[in-house]
């Protein structure tokens, strides 16, 4: 039933929003309580943040400013951005020394012409696979064979493909073939019936709600999941289930 | 049918996109609907510059449910000989009430005399054209402010609002100088804030839900109006109230 109204009826664990200002464009609030304002307005408990000057310029300088999102209750748990530089591992490595990171995000690296293969990556995804460690990967900028083919290089290695398009429709089921331990956010996803779809052929497990707030508006997409014909089983899992056991460690 | 009000989604496709997942299955687009309330959706095909071919797959496809589906008449002036023929066809055989046009498919911007016989057929009768708009040369919604005020009886549609911030600032300005410009709403951007700057800048009753359905499903895009921090009477107005003014039905 559709209302004018909409807030989540389950609990919900945001997989992708960003906080921060980019260069080129200021957040739509300043501080977290701007952020959190917004998750209670769609129902949302918790996000999995990122700083946009991770994402932009700098992981390591944008890590360290995600540390005043943070807060102490949970509601806003970090996920750091990496390199596959020295210094960004060190900080990384450091941070994970302090049990602080169950999760990382890959720095696009395809705009700087460095391509996602072993021999740019291998310190890097060797580690995070003997961390067990998950990655975030952005899908809009990414070589879809050297996707596939470098993960496959890694099978412990869980990743979470994040903003697929309809521009990637022709990607996505041989890349979840063809990556058993990829699970797709779908912050963009949205050709017709596909999120359906995709669950009749992969599984509601292999689905991860994600905004990706503030770069996209926080309540379409969760709107859309709550309108379409999944249980609520599989509703729960898209959007908290899934993202609470990659975090902690788990496979599919 | 969304708490009592008519829900009409103002833009959508027939055709089949298969390299970007369109597929303008009745099932699929029908399911989608019915998920989220939505009463009517207006479709019209763009992949034929003849219009004849494109208007009749959106016949063909509206009668096979045509208390969901309103068809929109499609010409391109890349045939121009045909343009007024097949509009008079559309309108007045197939029933069409509104016309959608589609720049980039063409070789002339939206403001040039290629265009202006169109406006001028829906200006005699009083329709609604719907322009895909967008930050190219081509679709610039700057081009709706020297258009519109020549043709007052008819009204104009800005597709995506713009799409981006540059030209979503131009279309909200031509909608703010000229009573028959209008914005429509669907988007793959889905910016934080843009229904709610539509609303507060150009006014609600100026504003049209859309989806581009199947080429992406309704259900995000009418999510974005639901969830957007706007008024109930806004959210009426935004999905079907317009609309229904608009196309006299």
């Amino acid at each position: 039933m559709t209302s004018l109204r909409f807030k989540s009826r389950v609990p919900v664990f945001d997989a992708n929003v960003r906080v921060g200002d980019l260069l080129d464009e200021p957040a739509p609030y300043r501080d977290r309580d701007g952020v959190l304002a917004e998750m209670d307005r769609h129902g949302v408990e918790r996000s999995l943040i990122y700083h946009a000057h991770a994402e932009s310029v700098s992981p390591i300088e944008g890590n360290n400013y995600l540390e005043a999102w943070l807060g102490d209750d949970g509601r806003t748990q970090p996920q750091w951005v990496v390199l596959p530089t020295k210094d960004s591992l060190g900080q990384i490595q450091s941070l994970h020394a302090e049990g602080r990171v169950n999760c990382v995000r890959l720095f696009d690296t395809g705009q700087r012409d460095l391509p996602f293969r072993p021999w740019a990556y291998d310190t890097l995804l060797s580690w995070l696979s003997e961390a067990r460690i998950p990655v975030w990967i952005l899908l809009p900028e990414a070589d879809a064979d050297a996707l596939v083919t470098t993960l496959q290089a890694y099978p412990s290695l869980v990743s979470v493909l994040v903003g697929a398009h309809y521009v990637h429709a022709l990607w996505l089921r041989p890349m979840l073939t063809a990556l058993p331990n990829a699970y797709l956010e779908l912050s963009r996803y949205e050709p017709i019936c596909e999120i359906e779809s995709l669950r009749d052929q992969f599984g509601a497990e292999r689905l991860v709600y994600g905004s990706w707030y503030s770069r996209l508006a926080m309540g379409p997409m969760l709107f859309y999941l709550h309108h379409t014909n999944l249980t609520d089983a599989e509703l729960t899992a898209i959007c908290a289930g899934n993202l609470e056991r990659i975090l902690g460690g788990g496979t599919q | 049918m969304i708490d009592g009000t008519q829900v009409i989604d103002y833009h959508g496709h027939v055709g089949r996109w298969d390299p970007l997942g369109m597929n303008d299955d009745p099932k699929l687009m029908l399911h989608a609907m019915d998920s989220a309330g939505i009463d009517k959706s207006c479709v019209f095909g763009i992949f034929h510059p003849d219009g004849t071919t494109s208007n009749d797959q959106a016949a063909h496809f509206i009668a096979q449910h045509p208390d969901r589906f309103i068809g929109f008449a499609y010409v391109s002036p890349m045939m121009p000989e045909r343009m007024i023929p097949e509009l008079t066809r559309a309108i007045d055989e197939l029933k069409f009430p509104a016309i959608k046009l589609y720049p980039p498919y063409t070789l002339w911007p939206f403001n040039q005399p290629q265009w202006y016989p169109i406006y001028e057929f829906a200006n005699e009768r009083g329709l609604a054209v719907l322009f895909h708009t967008d930050g190219g040369e081509l679709s610039r919604p700057r081009y709706l402010s020297e258009i519109a005020p020549q043709y007052p009886n008819a009204k104009f549609v800005a597709g995506h609002a713009g799409n981006v911030i540059e030209p979503r600032t131009e279309a909200i300005a031509a909608a703010q100088a000229h009573p028959n410009v209008y914005l429509e709403t669907c988007s793959t951007y889905r910016t934080p804030g843009v229904i709610e700057q539509l609303v507060n800048e150009a006014g609600a009753d100026r504003v049209l839900f859309g989806s581009d359905t199947p080429l992406m499903d309704p259900r995000p895009q009418i999510g974005k109006i639901i969830t957007a921090d706007i008024s109930d009477e806004a959210k009426r107005l935004i999905l079907g109230g317009n609309a229904r003014r608009l196309l006299g039905i």
